[in-house]
């Protein structure tokens, strides 16, 4: 008998948990009851109250992320700093002096008056890469001029990540500060491709900091093993750009590329022009070859061709390569290596390296086709030499 | 009051290792091509001359080619 009356009471609980505004007489029912009322007042008189919940749920989100990039910065901070003191061997510590080079900055060039952007652009970029690679000189006193070139890239990409963390972390505090949900959204729908990114920037720290060829220098790398062993004469024609002239079944090609193994893109549109403007007659072609960003589902290492410049990048030397190929009427071909934003800036890959081999076929069958014996051609590798001599 | 910095207490921590590339070597006396963990000075086409061929202990090779190699598919 008293077993079942405790089965009742439960049932009786049960109940009102149930259907907390009819069942039961008890004092549970009531309180259930109350809290509904309060619930559904907070809801009627309080709209934003959904909308302030889901924003404190995704600053929670933003803050776990942002504490994510800022250990991303530190790691690359601190493999900046054990390189430099490695390498450069400095009198005293380096630290403050990369923290305030983390934090340099280059302004774009006015363009509300276009003309004459581009080379008031290349000023500017000068200006700050001749600055940039001074200031690290000062403090890697040691290094020798490769060395340098890797440390110059390594703290640029602590810049570079100093300033995702700082973007980041300004947008989740104004978020919080107004309370404005919208703002707080557009920037966590993008914090995973950022967290990505950055995820490559601690990668490529890495790569610089021991001086290992990245995936965006695969364009070098073809360059380089099309003049491999073939190369009559080399000279430097603009700063950290090399010409190596070959002869290919008799038809002169210069390849022209930056001068490594140290990390530089070197001037290639400037080196171009330079050479062609040096030539008694105009090339036949002009090759460029460099790695290309891939959409998703597609292939790393997939080697494509088609016409143009194939230069990334702030757009100038691109722009003189096309200025001059319009004047001079040289037909533009380009080949392109497909890789991720990330593979671009870390080790180089399996894939993409051995598609080296598949490029080079592709150059040299095109020039031999295009090219008429006793004829010149120019191949241009781009991007970033580190970690590839010759 | 808002703090400039989010705060660490349950941060993620740093776990994943960062890729090891493999340096391949080619010998100049019988073209055997071996490969070895990648060192600080390497870089492609780089001329070495003090590592033996494993195959034919000639002592010149270069270096042709550095990488990571790709993850296998597992069967």
């Amino acid at each position: 008998m008293k077993d079942f009356q405790q089965w009742w009471k439960m049932a009786d609980i049960f109940q009102a948990l149930l259907n907390p505004s009819t069942g039961g007489e008890n004092i549970l029912s009531l309180l259930l009851s109350l809290i509904w009322l309060v619930f559904l007042m907070v809801f009627f008189l309080y709209p934003s109250f959904g909308q302030r919940m889901q924003l404190s749920y995704m600053l929670r989100d933003l803050e776990r992320k942002l504490n994510k990039l800022k250990l991303i910065k530190e790691e690359i901070g601190q493999v900046t700093v054990d390189t430099i003191k490695r390498i450069g061997k400095p009198e005293k510590d380096p630290a403050p002096e990369i923290e305030r080079l983390s934090e340099f900055f280059l302004i774009q060039p006015e363009s509300m008056d276009p003309y004459g952007l581009v080379y008031k652009l290349e000023h500017i970029l000068e200006t700050g890469e001749y600055a940039y690679e001074k200031e690290v000189a000062k403090i890697a006193p040691h290094a020798t001029e490769h060395q340098l070139k890797s440390l110059t890239n390594l703290v640029e990409v602590l810049r570079g990540i100093n300033t995702l963390y700082r973007v980041v972390r300004h947008y989740y505090l104004l978020g919080k500060k107004t309370s404005n949900i919208y703002m707080v959204l557009q920037i966590q729908m993008i914090l995973p491709m950022l967290i990505e990114i950055a995820e490559s920037y601690r990668h490529a720290a890495v790569a610089f900091s021991k001086g290992q060829p990245i995936g965006d220098g695969i364009g070098v790398l073809v360059a380089a093993k099309l003049a491999d062993g073939l190369e009559k004469t080399r000279y430097e024609i603009a700063k950290d750009t090399i010409v190596q002239e070959i002869e290919l079944e008799n038809r002169k090609v210069y390849v022209v590329r930056p001068a490594g193994p140290g990390g530089t893109v070197g001037k290639p549109g400037e080196a171009v022009k330079q050479l062609v403007e040096r030539l008694p007659e105009n090339p036949k072609l002009i090759v460029t070859i460099d790695a290309a960003l891939k959409l998703e589902g597609e292939e790393s290492g997939k080697v494509v061709e088609g016409v143009g410049v194939a230069i990334g990048g702030p757009g100038v030397d691109k722009y003189k390569i096309e200025e001059l190929a319009k004047t001079r009427g040289i037909p533009l071909y380009a080949f392109v290596v497909f890789e991720s934003i990330t593979e671009a800036i870390t080790p180089m890959r399996e894939s993409i390296a051995k598609a080296a081999d598949t490029v080079l076929e592709r150059v040299k069958k095109l020039i031999l086709e295009k090219v008429n014996g006793g004829e010149t051609a120019v191949v241009a590798g781009i991007g970033n030499t580190i970690g590839v001599g010759g | 009051m808002m703090s400039s910095e989010p705060s660490l207490v349950f941060a993620p921590r740093m776990k994943e290792k960062y890729p090891q590339p493999l340096t391949f070597l080619k010998c100049l006396s019988c073209g055997t091509e071996n490969s070895r963990p990648f060192k600080e000075d390497d870089y492609i086409l780089k001329m070495v001359d003090s590592e033996k061929c494993p195959k034919c202990g000639g002592m010149q090779s270069k270096i042709v080619n550095i990488y990571v190699p790709d993850k296998k598919p597992a069967k």
